[in-house]
Order: C-alpha cells, then sequence, then structure tokens
C-alpha cells in the first residue's frame, strides 16, 4: 500500500462507511529516517554507509507492503548522528504525524563483516519499543534489514514480522497441456529465486518447516505422486514413506518433526502422520471416501483437513491421534484445503461455490465467523504469513495461467506477487532464526 | 509427428463418441489404418487398434463424481474384450480431473476414477497384474477453458497401452 492509497482509503473510509472498510484500522505512520554509520569515510558498494541507505529503503519497502503501517522516509535531509541513534528527537517525528520511529546503524568491524543495529519508539510517549541488532557479512545486510523492519510490524502491531521470511512454490512454464514446473524458493520480499527442483518431471505442493529448513514436496520421479523431503542447506533428499503408495498433500507439524499427509490405498485416500525424520506412518482416518490436506494447529495437538465423506468435501477438525474428529464447514459448496493460522485463530480454506468458481477465505476454528477475502474465479490453496494478518494463494487467470497473490484480513484487494514464471501452489514459512 | 495427428484424431472421435451433447463439427475423421498393415505391428498399430475396436482408450466422469456411467461401462466392455486377447501388453489407466478441483483433491479423486476403471476391467477378466493405475490429478489438462464442457473433457480415465 502507498501513502496515497493509505490516505484514498482514509478518506473514503470517512465518507462512505461501508461494513468492509469499517472493520480496517487507520494505518498509522512511522518515520524511517536513513541508518546511519559511525564509520563517515568509506565508501563504495559495501560500505556501512552504502550498506545503511539501502537498507533503510529496504525497512521503508518493507513496511510498506503492510496493512497497518504507513512509512515515511528514508529521506537524505534526515540524517542523524550516531549518538542519536539511541537519543532521536521525539519532537520532530511528531511534528511529521509519526506514531512510531526506526533509527539504527551499521557499523564495520574488524573481520570485514558488519553490525547491523535497530531501534523501534513511540514517537509519542519517547519510549523504546524493541530493538535487534546483528552481525552480518557485508552481502546479506537484506535479512538485518528485514529483521528490522520485523521489530517494527511487531511493536505495531503484536504480530511477528513477515519480512525475513521464504516462500516456496511452483514455477510454471510451457504450453498449459504440458506444463514444466519446478519447485523454487524465494524470499518473502521475492528476492533471492533459486530452484530446487530440475523440472524433468512434474512436481506439486512444496511445503516448508516452519523455518525453512526443510522442504516436503510431491514429485512424480518414481511413476506416482510421492512425497519427498529435502534438507534446503545440503540439498539432500529422500522419500518421506517407502512403498510405491500414492502418497501427497504433506504438512511439517509446527515443531517440524512430523508430517501429516495423505496415502491412497485402493479408492481411499486417508490422513497419516510420519516422523518427518523416516519411520513407519499412523493412520489417523479410516473414512470411507477423500480425507486430504491436513494442517496442524500452532501447538501441534489438533489437525484441520477436508473430507468428501458427506457427499461434498468439507472441512473437519480432530486431535492429532486421529480423535474427535468433527465436521465444521457447512455455508453450502465446497471446502477444501484447509490452513491454520499461525496464531491459532483462524482456519483459511478455499470454497468452491457451484457456478462462481474458488475463493479464499477463512473461519475460527469452530466454524464460526466465516469471511471470504477473495473475488476471483479460480483462487486456491491458501497459506499464511507469519503475522496471521495476511494470506498468499494461487489465482488462475482467463487464460488458465496461475500467477500468486496476497490478501490481508483487514480487507481490500489482493496484490499479485511478482515472479520471474508462473507460479502456483505457494507456501510461506515462519519468521527465520 | 505421425503420433501427434494420430492423438488429435484419438481425440476428437471420442469427444463425439462419449458426449453426444457435443456437437460434432467436421465430418469425422477417418478410421485408423487396419491391423493388416506390416508397420502397425508395434506398439502404435496395436494402440490404433485398440481404439478403433474397443470405440475409445477414454472414459468420462460426472462432476466430483468417480461412478461408471453405463456409456463408460460399454467402452470398457470393448476394452476389456480386446485386452484380454493380448495378455502380453502392459497396460496402464491413467485418471485425470478437471481444473476446476483443488489441486490434492484432484489427485485423489483421478485416483478413484483410475482404480473403478481397473477394478471394472479385472471384473470383466483382465488379468489385474497386467494394469497399474496413477493419478495425474488436474496435471495434464486435455481441454483448456472452464466451460462445462471442457471441464467435462477432463474428467476423464485413459487406458494407455504402454508396451
Amino acid at each position: 500500500m502507498t501513502f496515497r492509497t493509505a490516505l484514498l482509503l482514509m478518506a473514503g473510509f470517512a465518507a462512505f462507511p461501508a461494513p468492509a472498510a469499517a472493520q480496517q484500522p487507520a494505518a498509522v505512520v512511522i518515520a524511517i529516517p536513513p541508518l546511519t554509520t559511525p564509520d563517515e569515510k568509506a565508501t563504495g558498494p559495501d560500505s556501512p554507509r552504502a550498506v545503511a541507505w539501502q537498507a533503510s529503503q529496504l525497512i521503508a519497502s518493507d513496511l510498506r507492503t503492510t496493512a497497518e503501517l504507513v512509512p515515511v522516509g528514508p529521506d537524505q535531509k534526515d540524517y542523524y548522528s550516531y549518538p542519536e541513534v539511541t537519543a532521536p528527537t521525539f519532537s520532530r517525528w511528531r511534528a511529521k504525524g509519526a506514531k512510531f520511529v526506526l533509527t539504527g546503524f551499521v557499523r564495520s568491524r574488524p573481520d570485514g563483516r558488519l553490525t547491523v543495529g535497530c531501534y523501534v519508539y513511540d514517537a509519542d510517549k519517547g519510549r523504546e519499543l524493541g530493538r535487534t541488532g546483528f552481525v552480518v557479512a557485508p552481502e546479506e545486510w537484506r535479512r538485518a534489514a528485514h529483521k528490522c523492519s520485523g521489530i517494527a510490524y511487531t511493536a505495531a502491531t503484536g504480530a511477528p514480522g513477515i519480512f525475513d521470511t521464504r516462500i516456496a512454490y511452483v514455477a510454471e512454464s510451457g504450453p498449459a497441456n504440458e506444463r514444466v514446473k519446478r519447485i523454487a524458493v524465494m524470499d518473502g520480499d521475492g528476492n533471492n529465486q533459486s530452484f530446487v527442483t530440475a523440472g524433468d518431471t512434474i512436481v506439486l505442493t512444496p511445503r516448508l518447516s516452519a523455518k525453512a529448513e526443510n522442504l516436503a514436496y510431491v514429485s512424480y520421479v518414481g511413476g506416482q505422486p510421492n512425497i519427498r523431503i529435502i534438507n534446503l542447506a545440503s540439498n539432500e533428499q529422500r522419500p518421506l514413506v517407502p512403498g510405491s503408495a500414492m502418497n501427497f498433500a504433506p504438512r511439517f507439524s509446527p515443531d517440524g518433526r512430523r508430517i501429516a499427509f495423505s496415502m491412497q490405498a485402493g479408492a481411499n485416500a486417508d490422513i497419516y502422520v510420519a516422523d518427518s525424520g523416516g519411520g513407519a506412518a499412523q493412520r489417523l482416518t479410516a473414512a470411507p471416501g477423500v480425507d486430504t490436506d491436513p494442517s496442524f494447529s500452532p501447538d501441534g495437538a489438533r489437525i484441520a483437513f477436508e473430507s468428501d465423506r458427506s457427499g461434498t468435501q468439507q472441512i473437519y477438525t480432530m486431535d492429532a491421534d486421529g480423535s474427535g474428529q468433527r465436521r465444521i464447514s457447512f455455508g453450502g459448496g465446497w471446502y477444501a484445503a484447509p490452513v491454520w493460522s499461525p496464531d491459532g485463530e483462524w482456519i483459511a480454506f478455499t470454497r468452491r461455490i457451484p457456478g462462481a468458481g474458488s475463493r479464499i477465505g477463512i473461519m475460527k476454528a469452530d466454524g464460526s465467523g466465516e469471511k471470504l477475502l477473495t473475488d476471483g474465479a479460480l483462487d486456491e490453496g491458501p497459506s499464511w504469513a507469519a503475522s496471521s494478518h495476511e494470506i498468499i494463494f494461487q489465482r488462475a487467470g482467463p487464460d488458465g495461467r496461475p500467477a500468486l497473490y496476497r490478501v490481508t484480513l483487514a480487507g481490500g484487494d489482493a496484490r499479485k506477487v511478482v515472479t520471474p514464471q508462473d507460479a502456483s501452489d505457494p507456501d510461506w514459512s515462519g519468521v527465520l532464526d | 509427428m505421425r503420433r501427434a495427428i494420430l492423438l488429435l484424431v484419438l481425440v476428437s472421435t471420442t469427444a463425439s463418441a462419449q458426449l453426444p451433447g457435443l456437437r460434432r463439427r467436421d465430418p469425422g475423421p477417418p478410421r485408423p489404418p487396419t491391423v493388416a498393415a506390416p508397420i502397425l505391428l508395434g506398439i502404435d498399430g496395436l494402440r490404433a487398434e485398440f481404439v478403433a475396436q474397443s470405440g475409445s482408450d477414454k472414459v468420462y466422469f460426472g462432476g466430483d463424481s468417480s461412478v461408471l456411467t453405463p456409456q463408460a461401462r460399454a467402452t470398457l466392455a470393448a476394452q476389456a474384450q480386446w485386452l484380454r486377447r493380448h495378455p502380453e501388453l502392459v497396460v496402464r489407466i491413467e485418471g485425470h480431473a478437471d481444473g476446476s478441483d483443488t489441486r490434492d483433491h484432484a489427485l485423489a479423486i483421478a485416483a478413484r476414477r483410475a482404480e473403478e476403471v481397473r477394478d471394472y476391467l479385472v471384473l470383466l477378466g483382465v488379468p489385474a497384474a497386467q494394469l497399474s493405475t496413477v493419478s495425474w490429478g488436474k496435471e495434464r489438462i486435455a481441454v483448456m477453458g472452464t466451460s462445462p464442457d471442457a471441464l467435462a473433457l477432463n474428467r476423464r480415465a485413459v487406458t494407455v497401452l504402454v508396451r
């Protein structure tokens, strides 16, 4: 959201108090004066001064993507001295309408690395709300900047920042009936794209562990859809379970130790759970029909899933041992692909509405409070941002080509996520360590 | 290239054979060549003969359904008759879903469609050992678009002669 659209939104809010707009909290202003540096002399692309300026721009750009904050700056005029990092002139930022101010510094170290520090203040009360600091290699400054954005977002909203995260998806190319599909991973801001698979076999549904260390996905490499687990640091990979029975729809438990998934035996797909490090799978559902798309609650104690045991796809919840299975969706049409929000409040889903396509929506874990967030013709595959305030999903255009979009719970239109190729099956990690 | 043309012919034949509601716009494709030609002794020839004598290598399903329609059963009966004469062939039943289904449900229902076809062929005397199944979910869309006709043509199970 740009500053201008935020103003327009606020103006619209006053003039037309529509129900959707009424729920949208007014975005607050955060001042982002440029990070400073005590090393005035050095210049060049990796110098503390250059990194400080780029990091300031990235922080502002990160915060601009949120519904809650409107960043102002960085502006070269607003440079401050190194001691002022921890003693900002609050009156100056109050006068500019800022409720928050972020300061920080970049300092070179004898070992060639950089120290990056950030502080967030309440400009009204003149009180520090958070701070963070890192030692990074010069080329890793982006992650430090994302961490700074994260403490600003957390200070303003109480929710985890979504900036130092990874997004896995399926990159698609080629003609529609013969798509080349590759697992791709990128930073939360679209930077740092890399391919995980080669594109010689169909791959589906990449799912990251919470800290994006491991990735589970479905591959046709053995002739049948089978789940594989890959360690993103070492690139080592292996099948999740032995045997050739079709298995699919993997999802890590929040602690990364277990994976819930579907396995097909004959005409019947059931939900299983297996140790992500290997071992026997334990069967959790036994209903005839298709039970799939399991998703753990953030405490790992429950699982939401989709089943067509009633005749149509609906959302159910159960305890993580398979007991207490209970249907929670009753709104008509089909409900698919439930995903539990990181804060435990919501379950996102894809709702297929006869004659109207499919949309992304949310409901409470008991099925109450349902609302639809998108209005595309073919939206599917929601995945939560770490903040639980935003969802990434896949939208197919009129030509059938898929792209990734983001939508906030606060309302407003979905925004396209730029990827180098067509993209489907997004999965957004938690905040990295 | 010859394979591509043959495939096109098969698609249009089966489309009109399976979906009487669909209007045929051309006078109809020529019949594939008969088994007599020596060039047809290979797997391509067997495939052509299989399609010619079974009526189709595909059966179609209703939305969200893996139930075999009477028409599908008739096609499979003809397929079974031909397959029983060729126990030497390796056969794979490939299940598909339409693009309006969600990713994972599409995988499951397409697998179920393939299983239904396999079970029916076995019931009609085709040796089970000869038959395998695979689900393509919605990964191999045959007909683009979101019209009801396009979706119907994608909800299919194809009997593929592997070798």
